[in-house]
């Protein structure tokens, strides 16, 4: 190889972590980040993301900045002396093993507690929502006036969860065909639907607004546009909206204006 | 030869070749998408090449093309929210989204509305086919028209139970768009027919074209069939209101005495235990005239088998070559452009997934008027209102009935299901 | 590289040839001629515009004064082979009550005069009619023992008519194309006069029984008969003094939407199963013995 084509593979091996840190901060500003967080849980995880994004940030320029070094100083063409045998130095492989051992160990330490939070301590309550993930639909059921599922006082729909905002939810979830994964970007929740399991799935949230619920699990030809979503409101906002949901479902009139049919908040 | 000019031959065959490959399946203009005829029908009316292009014309000026629809002023039809539904997925001029019904519906419904998109052979129940302008769950009687607010409803909720899904998250005038670009493609599918049947009914000096003036074509075949469609909003079932001082449970014990009794007849098809396991060997009217046009070919093929050619005259002999002929083609049009047909079988009450809503006024619907195009027949005259309500307290009731056929002891079905 | 021989090489390329045809393949669509844009064009600019067209208006019919009747008899030159058991397999103590079998009824022959029962005719188009409204009595159209009793049914638009139900099971009379699909309970009756001309004869089904199959005829103007058990037709009342062309239909037949078409070229019978009369006032006419032969017929 001659020596400007050294030059040029150590400049682009070079670009890596250039390019890759640029990227990085860059993407806040271009609005390709982490979506905005409305949950309790979610300053914890996002914590850790960015801990866990700074620390493998550091040791990944190292890394490449020190291997575009390599390439550049024992370029071929210029440095042409003979190679050194040497056997390795196990000094340097315990160091090299131990460190990165050490820093998984503790960040599987230092994340347990908010796995725990998320995964499985769950609050003592009854399902405030049943969730059936279904090709290709979001399909939900409120308990109702008795706070019972499966009761026939229960309010089915589609797509359109609503959630009481500074309140602990939880989701009761389930497939009803294949494998599906009910992803909150903005509640940082996902969690896979299994057929054949109730798993149960925790939030509070802490804002209102409306967001996405979008499917994680591609589950066939409709998964990109199994779409739904959750609308956080106030406690009183949420309760009117069941009552008004429910009055719908027990309608024992045709709806007396057409335009009602399609009920909206868009 | 070395191995190092083996290799680079090698390596350079195999990446000329995926090159070639990369680039043929690029090239070509993806064609513009057409309507579909009824070929299944124009076989069965054994129509000649000249008379389904003169059908084609027709409709291709009555109803323009997928991407150019023509709405005639006859049907009724709002030519804005066509133009929003037909054509190619694009932004137009203020931004809007267009090309609604492409994007949303023609994978299962196909771009002609026939039910022969690529998705629909994997579903089921199959989608609608929207051509002989049957449609199953509305508010009007059975063999009426859905009204606006039908099809609307419909698209906002889905159909639970099929692969028809809700829309209830589209804007408004998305979901409008759709539901007029689902009535012109009934109207255009129903005007199809007509117009192929209406070949049977010329008179021998027509020499088999039909008459291109406006009389035939608008205010006689169009017309039919879009007064129709203007006729629903006047064809609303009127439901009586259910008393607001309503004894659930008498209403209940009363409507389980109608469902098992001889009335109503209801547990013939759906069962004495309501899993819908009374009958599983009827179809429906879409899937019927597949079986039907099936037993035709079939008893034709026998018979045409059966016939030695040996003792015909020459007529008779072209005859029996043109009847193997159409029976040939028509083997492969239903091949091709029907589906394989399947059995319906009556609704599980058990599992409390309704497909036309839940309400206690879409059951009171679908017992009065029965479905159209499905053998769930009209309890309207026989079963009075009053009972009706009773019939639909109980089946509401089924998904959670303990003490019935499956007995306290058997799980609950609904409870675990959905 | 030992692995990377010519022979693997050529075997691998005939496979990703394969596969890419392979992957293409799906049933052949039957073509159709497209439409023509030029006269689509030309066509929609007629439809488009206010005017009724070129046209004059249609010509008077020639109509003349009096009223005839038509009679003929249809007769089976084939064999007609024994009918099928139909499988009854529901409410077997009503339909298959002591062992008796329903049977097919799609080819009825009688014995001896070998007449064919259950051919349609009626009139295309009349330019007058003797009775303007429909007769207020109705017909009756009942079932029993899970069969319906008249296999071939015809009736005038408006007519009302009285679907019974004489069996001690419920039953649902489906008239396919018609607004009335609807519950009959044992031993009930409810009153149904057709709203629409049928065009063909439509078919009668029960969706509990999904054996039981009839068929009806509603036309407008009532000029319709059903052939007897020993082939005999009689419509009485037509309008003389006017060319009448008449259709034919039984539910076996081969022709186009069963359409029977006879050898008859003295009444200039078409293929599409129609022939034609001229009636003179008072004129009883009988077009004679029909023979139906085998090939009209279907398996």
């Amino acid at each position: 190889m001659s020596r400007f084509s050294g030059i040029l593979w150590s400049l682009l091996f070079l670009a890596v972590p250039v390019l890759g840190v640029a990227t990085f901060a860059v993407a806040p500003a271009i609005d390709v980040w982490l979506p905005p967080d409305v949950s309790e849980h979610g300053k914890a995880i996002d914590g850790l993301f960015y801990f866990i994004l700074a620390l493998t940030g550091v040791v990944f320029v190292a890394t490449e900045v020190a291997l575009a070094w390599f390439l550049w100083k024992y370029n071929a063409a210029k440095a042409a002396g003979p190679a050194t045998y040497i056997h390795g130095s196990h000094a340097l492989e315990v160091v090299w093993t131990i460190i990165p051992a050490a820093t998984l160990l503790f960040l599987a330490i230092y994340q347990m507690n908010t796995w725990a939070d998320v995964k499985m301590r769950r609050p003592a309550m009854a399902p405030s929502v049943e969730v059936v993930a279904r090709q290709f639909e979001w399909r939900l059921r409120y308990p109702g006036r008795d706070g019972t599922l499966g009761t026939p006082d229960d309010l089915f729909l589609v797509n359109d969860l609503h959630v009481p905002v500074d309140e602990d939810f939880l989701v009761q979830l389930k497939s009803m065909d294949v494998l599906h994964s009910f992803f909150l970007p903005n509640l940082r929740i996902k969690q896979d639907a299994v057929p054949g399991m109730k798993i149960p799935v925790w939030f509070k949230a802490t804002e209102t607004g409306q967001f996405d619920i979008v499917c994680a699990e591609l589950c066939g030809w409709g998964h990109y546009k199994m779409k739904g979503r959750v609308t956080v409101e106030s406690r009183e906002d949420f309760d009117r909206w069941l009552e008004s949901q429910y009055a719908k479902q027990e309608a024992t009139q045709p709806e007396p204006d057409p335009s009602t049919a399609v009920a909206r908040t868009e | 030869m070395t191995f190092e000019t083996m290799h680079r031959r090698t390596s350079l065959a195999f990446t000329g070749l995926i090159v070639c490959l990369a680039a043929l399946t690029g090239c070509g203009k993806t064609p513009p998408a057409y309507f579909r005829p009824n070929m299944v029908e124009a076989t069965k009316q054994r129509l000649t090449p000249d008379q389904e292009k003169q059908v084609a014309t027709i409709l291709l000026a009555m109803f323009g093309t997928p991407d150019e629809p023509v709405c005639l002023p006859e049907t009724g039809l709002d030519e804005a929210k066509l133009r929003l539904a037909a054509g190619p997925v694009r932004s137009d001029i203020v931004g809007r989204k267009n090309g609604l019904y492409r994007e949303h519906c023609a994978h299962c419904h196909g771009v002609t509305g026939d039910a022969l998109g690529p998705t629909a052979a994997f579903l089921n129940p199959y989608p609608r086919d929207y051509r002989p302008g049957v449609f199953k769950f509305k508010s009007t009687e059975r063999a009426d028209k859905p009204t606006h607010a039908d099809l609307v409803r419909v698209l906002h909720n889905g159909i639970p139970g099929t692969s028809m899904p809700s829309f209830a998250l589209l804007p408004v005038a998305q979901v409008e768009a759709l539901a007029e670009y689902v009535k012109y493609l009934s109207m255009r599918g129903e005007t199809e027919l007509a117009l192929m049947r209406a070949y049977f009914e010329l008179d021998d000096d027509a020499q088999g074209k039909l008459p291109e003036t406006r009389e035939f074509l608008v205010d006689e075949t169009l017309a039919t069939v879009a007064d129709k469609w203007k006729a629903a909003a006047d064809a609303e079932i009127p439901v009586p209101p259910m008393p607001a001082d309503i004894d659930l449970v008498a209403s209940i014990a009363k409507g389980k005495e109608l469902f098992y009794g001889d009335k109503a007849n209801c547990v013939k098809c759906h069962g004495v235990t309501g899993l819908g396991d009374g009958q599983a060997n009827d179809y429906d009217d879409w899937n019927k005239a597949i079986v039907e046009i099936g037993k035709e070919l079939s008893s034709g093929a026998a018979a045409a088998r059966e016939a030695s050619t040996s003792g015909m005259s020459p007529e008779e002999l072209s005859e029996h070559r043109a009847q193997l002929a159409w029976l040939d083609k028509f083997g492969k049009v239903l091949d091709g452009d029907a589906l394989e047909p399947r059995t319906i079988p009556p609704r599980n009450l058990r599992h409390g997934i309704y497909r036309g809503g839940r309400r206690p006024i879409d059951l009171y619907y679908r017992i009065h008027a029965g479905i159209n195009g499905a053998p769930m027949p009209a309890a309207k005259g026989t079963v009075p209102p009053e009972d009706i309500w009773h019939i639909v307290n109980y089946v509401r009731s089924l998904p959670y009935e303990l003490d019935g056929e499956l007995g306290a002891d058997k799980p609950m079905l609904a409870r675990d299901r959905f | 590289m030992p692995t990377c021989s010519r022979s693997n090489q050529s075997a691998a390329i005939v496979a990703l040839v394969i596969l890419a045809i392979a992957s293409g393949c799906r049933p052949e669509r039957v073509a159709s001629p497209g439409a023509d844009a030029e006269a689509a064009h030309a066509l929609k600019a007629t439809l488009v515009s206010a005017s009724s067209g070129a046209g004059a208006a249609a010509p008077a019919a020639a109509t003349g004064t009096g009223w005839g009747s038509l009679t003929g008899r249809f007769v089976f030159a084939g064999a007609p082979g024994t009918p099928k058991p139909l499988i009854a397999d529901k409410d077997t103590e009503v339909c298959s009550k002591a062992g008796m079998k329903l049977l097919d009824r799609s080819l009825l022959v009688d014995p001896s005069s070998k007449g064919l029962a259950n051919v349609v005719v009626f009139a295309r188009k009349t330019a007058r009619v003797k009775e303007a409204s429909p007769p207020s009595t109705p017909l009756v159209f009942d079932q029993k023992q899970c069969e319906f009793l008249s296999p071939v049914f015809a009736a005038r638009v408006g007519q009302p008519i009285d679907v019974k139900n004489s069996d001690p099971i419920g039953h649902n009379t489906n008239i396919s194309g018609s607004d009335f699909n609807q519950l009959i309970p044992a031993g009930g009756a409810t009153t149904y006069a057709p709203k629409a001309e049928t065009g063909m004869p439509t078919m009668v089904t029960c969706n509990v029984h999904p054996w039981m199959k009839a068929y009806m005829v509603f036309r407008k103007d009532g000029y319709v008969a059903v052939s007897a058990a020993d082939g005999s037709f009689t419509i009485a009342d037509l309008p003389a003094g006017e060319p009448l062309e008449f259709q034919v239909w039984h539910e076996r037949s081969t022709g186009p939407n069963g359409a029977l078409g006879l050898d008859k070229p003295d009444l200039k019978w078409t293929p599409k199963g129609r022939f034609q009369i001229t009636l003179q006032p008072d004129e009883v006419k009988d077009i004679g013995t029909l023979d139906v032969p085998a090939s009209a017929i279907g398996t």
